[in-house]
């Protein structure tokens, strides 16, 4: 075993809060589970043992961090290094929204019960987060409430630190919220962030995840939900990418008539790695769900996406469609893509597309033959190749916060 | 609709007699001396054998494979005889003449004749019961242009720098658990070698039988052609009903040189078990073939029987510019289970590959498509198309599809589609109101989703290969 779980492990066993009984059974699991390798078959293509040989400490003290997004009126939720940072947070909040910290959560029988619910049993890091994650919060928002301000979870990594969060939300009958994860940080450090939420009979849920990491930090998390009956969510991700990212997107349609929408944006460079995987489970009859992933992959870059469309038996009258194009720009860059349909009910419609190329000659070459650069068409064939998808985002602070920060990745990302 | 299903899924396996033959059969066990004797009875030289005990010993390190979406008791392999002749066989017969009358009258049963008049004309066919090759048809013919076709065991003895040269070459004694397992006890199969230039003048054909219970079937198939030919060859294959489950792990090895071409068919026909899953044949089974410069291969599948199928044939594109084709129907029903698919392994610069898949899923059973598409770093310009299409009849069936798409080169273009629908009321609607019965409906509804496939097996098998759908699929909507 490697030193760094045996640390984990150790540490886990001295915790000792509200949520041991949960955290007893992932440390059981945990022991039980192999170091992911090359043939575990979730890790194929994400090599982790980069984690076993770095080192990190869990830090106490707060810096400050800047990482305003204009025009966007949240309720922010600042955590540094895994810290909540109190004074950088918002102290009101509207009626019907009950947020508390995840170390002060005695009397939440619900976050206590649905803690370690949603997510894959066996998925290795989420099981170190499992024993590990002292800090984050818990979001409770009343049944026929709509919460009309986004609530941000601003979440940044310092250099060497290592932190393990996570987030735990119920969504009440008939409400309405909008949950921004944000992830920053781009220094050396290790973060395991992992979200839960439920979305109860007919809530909505709108759903931004921004992991905007770059080159050394190691990132691994995910967001889960669990959607009720004609809930409805829609959930958007912009990754770059870092030494290594991992992110798991589960969305099981627990209740019938639910619909979900996953939009993912991903961006690589220099040698960053992304993986991405999702898995979309329709319990029930009746859901639709839809999912379009796109990816630009440069330089020494590797793309990975595992993207998953489950249909239970008897889950009847599904209509799910899952939709990954990518485009590689160089000789040295790599994509990694795994669309999967398991289907045990027959009157379903169910597809899924891949494809993988490079940006298109004859594109750039209309493009060039009316005198714009070869860089700046390479620019505006790649933000046109993803803009769509961040046209579709209903949050338009976000949106306008994005396209100068995509168009400057576009513009540095080289050019073969 | 259900009750019509399961009279549809009742029917009789139509080859599942027993010849009543009798047989020289190895007791049941596997261990260095099984290999030995193995051996032996072939004749063969001293490199056959090390070959052999150098997989065995690979073979006795290696796990069982479990990451297929199929679920089986696991096989006892000392439970097994490796080997198994009709009695008749001890003296090779000279001609049909000599063949055990028993033995021909199992494939006239078997719709095979093998008395060269009446067959068709232009299909040479090897024969092969259980572990011996019966009798190899119009080899001196071939001969005549160069064409080497016969069991491997003689190639083994008369051809031996071509199998030294090439056997394992594509499939090497280690690639897999049950491909090792055939390199150490395989027993026949057959040896086909197309001369530079030339074009095969008739289809080869082997037919493979199991009939002695309680063995398994390790056959061995190597293909050269050698540059700028041409062959097309195609595979059978049946086994008697039975409640126990028997092992097939065969290998088989494609060597397609410059400019050469090899088609590859196979309609695969072992019994499939009963409606709960009792008996029929485990067919593990390895088939690659390696592609050089401007060369092309092309497999095409019809799966509908086997208890369990786990079979992905492949094409390394090695050579530039050369071309893999993968067109595949897989047929199950009752509580069969397929995992199939291929591999395109793109090296070469501008290679081409297609992979057609339908995949049918029909009463309990599950139907996977498992692929891989890899474009190396030197796959300048490659392009992959594919389309894996599953359609499912009843509520209690499974269709997956898990595709492995790999790209590390931008010139490279990887297309994947794949779609997962049942038979449309629309569809029936249309044909009905045309004055076509459900079950006429039903099928040709299932022969058009299955065209692009059927279209590319030779015409013989493509007639057959519809009528098992047609009978697979009887009443199977209402």
């Amino acid at each position: 075993m490697s030193s760094w779980l045996a640390d984990t492990i150790t540490q886990a066993q001295t915790i000792d809060d509200w949520l041991s009984p949960k955290r007893a059974q992932s440390l059981a699991l945990l022991e039980a589970t192999n170091w992911p390798n090359r043939k575990t078959e979730a890790w194929r293509y994400t090599p982790v043992n980069k984690i076993e040989r770095a080192t990190f400490k869990q830090t106490s003290t707060l810096q400050d961090i800047a990482t305003h997004i204009p025009n966007l009126d949240a309720i922010d939720l600042v955590f540094v290094d895994g810290i909540f940072d109190a004074a950088a947070s918002s102290k009101t909040f509207p009626a019907g929204l009950t947020i508390n910290q995840l170390a002060d959560g005695k009397d939440h029988d619900w976050a206590l019960e649905s803690f370690k619910n949603t997510k894959p049993d066996r998925h290795f890091f989420g099981l170190i987060n499992d024993t590990l994650a002292t800090q984050g919060c818990i979001i409770d928002v009343a049944n026929d409430t709509a919460i009309e301000q986004p609530i941000r979870i601003l979440q940044s990594f310092q250099q060497g630190s290592q932190s393990h969060t996570r987030i735990l939300m119920r969504l009440g009958k008939r409400s309405s919220a909008c949950v921004i994860e944000q992830l920053q940080g781009d220094s050396l450090s290790l973060n395991t962030s992992f979200a839960e939420y439920q979305i109860a009979d007919q809530a909505k849920l709108e759903h931004y995840r921004l992991a905007l990491q770059c080159s050394e930090a190691i990132s691994i998390g995910g967001s889960h939900f669990s959607l009720g009956e004609k809930a409805d969510l829609d959930s958007n991700l912009v990754g770059f990418g870092s030494q290594l990212s991992r992110v798991d997107i589960d969305i099981i349609h627990a209740g019938e008539s639910a619909h979900s929408q996953l939009n993912v944006i991903y961006l690589l460079d220099g040698k960053e790695l992304f993986d991405l995987h999702s898995a979309i489970e329709h319990t029930k009859p009746h859901g639709t769900s839809e999912q379009n992933v796109r990816c630009i992959v440069a330089d020494h870059a590797n793309a990975i996406f595992n993207g998953r469309i489950h249909i239970h038996r008897n889950a009847q009258k599904i209509l799910a469609e899952m939709n990954n194009r990518n485009l590689l720009m160089s000789d040295d860059a790599q994509i990694n893509t795994k669309p999967e349909l398991e289907i045990y009910a027959d009157d379903v419609r169910c597809a899924h597309g891949a494809t993988i190329a490079e940006i298109d000659e004859k594109a750039m070459y209309y493009l060039q033959s009316r005198g714009i650069s070869r860089s700046e068409a390479q620019v505006m064939l790649s933000f046109g190749f993803i803009n769509e998808l961040v046209d579709m985002m209903n949050n338009q602070a976000i949106a306008q916060w994005l396209r100068p920060i995509l168009r400057q990745r576009f513009a540095d990302m080289e050019i073969r | 609709m259900t009750e019509q299903l399961d009279e549809a899924l009742a029917r009789e396996y139509e080859a599942g007699f027993v010849s009543d033959i009798e047989s020289r059969t190895f007791e049941p066990g596997l261990d260095e001396n099984i290999v030995r004797r193995i051996s032996a009875m072939k004749d063969e030289p001293q490199w056959m054998l090390d070959w052999r005990l150098k997989a065995f010993a690979l073979w006795k390190e290696m796990p069982e494979p479990d990451w297929a979406h199929i679920q089986y008791d696991k096989m006892d392999f000392q439970s097994i005889s490796y080997y198994s002749a009709p009695k008749s066989m001890d003296e090779r017969p000279k001609s049909l003449d000599e063949v055990d009358p028993e033995l021909l009258r199992t494939y006239e049963k078997l719709g095979i004749p093998l008395i060269e008049q009446q067959q068709l004309a232009g299909i040479a066919v090897d024969v092969v019961f259980d572990s011996v090759s019966v009798v190899t048809t119009f080899r001196e013919k071939l001969l005549e242009q160069g064409v080497i076709f016969c069991p491997i065991s003689d190639a083994i003895k008369e051809h031996p720098e071509l199998v030294k040269k090439y056997l394992g070459s594509v499939v090497s004694q280690k690639d897999n658990f049950f491909a090792a397992l055939n390199c150490a006890v395989f027993t026949d199969g057959s040896f086909v070698y197309i001369p530079k230039g030339t074009r095969c003048p008739m289809e080869l054909s082997t037919y493979f039988r199991i009939n002695e219970l309680n063995t398994g079937q390790f056959e061995r198939t190597l293909i050269i052609a050698d540059e700028g030919s041409h062959v097309s060859y195609l595979e059978g294959c049946t086994a008697p009903q039975r409640d126990e489950n028997q092992l097939h792990a065969a290998v088989v090895e494609l060597v397609c040189l410059d400019d050469a071409e090899i088609k590859y068919s196979t309609v695969q026909n072992w019994y499939p078990g009963d409606e709960n899953g009792k008996g029929g044949i485990y067919n593990f089974v390895t088939k690659r073939g390696i592609c050089h410069t401007n060369a092309k291969i092309s497999w095409t599948q019809v799966e509908t029987g086997s208890a369990v199928t786990w079979k992905y044939p492949s094409c390394i594109l090695k050579g530039d510019n050369s071309i893999g084709e993968f067109y595949s129907v897989a047929l199950t029903r009752g509580a069969q289970q397929a995992d199939t698919g291929t591999k395109m392994i793109h090296l070469g610069k501008g290679t081409r590959s297609t992979i057609i898949s339908k995949g049918i899923s029909a009463g309990k059973s599950n139907n996977t498509y498992r692929g891989l598409v890899h474009m190396g770093k030197g796959a300048k310009g490659a392009r992959n198309f594919t389309q894996c299409d599953s359609l499912l009849i009843g509520d209690q069936c499974g269709a997956h599809t898990f595709p492995y798409v790999e790209s590390r080169n931008p010139t490279a273009i990887v297309e994947h589609e794949a779609t997962t629908s049942k038979v449309s009321d629309d569809q029936m609607f249309l044909c009905r109101q045309r004055g076509l019965d459900p079950e006429k409906a039903v099928s040709m509804i299932v022969n058009g989703f299955c065209k692009e496939v059927f279209k590319e097996l030779p015409m013989e098998f493509a007639v057959e290969a519809g009528k098992l759908l047609e009978i697979s699929l009887e009443g199977s909507v209402g």
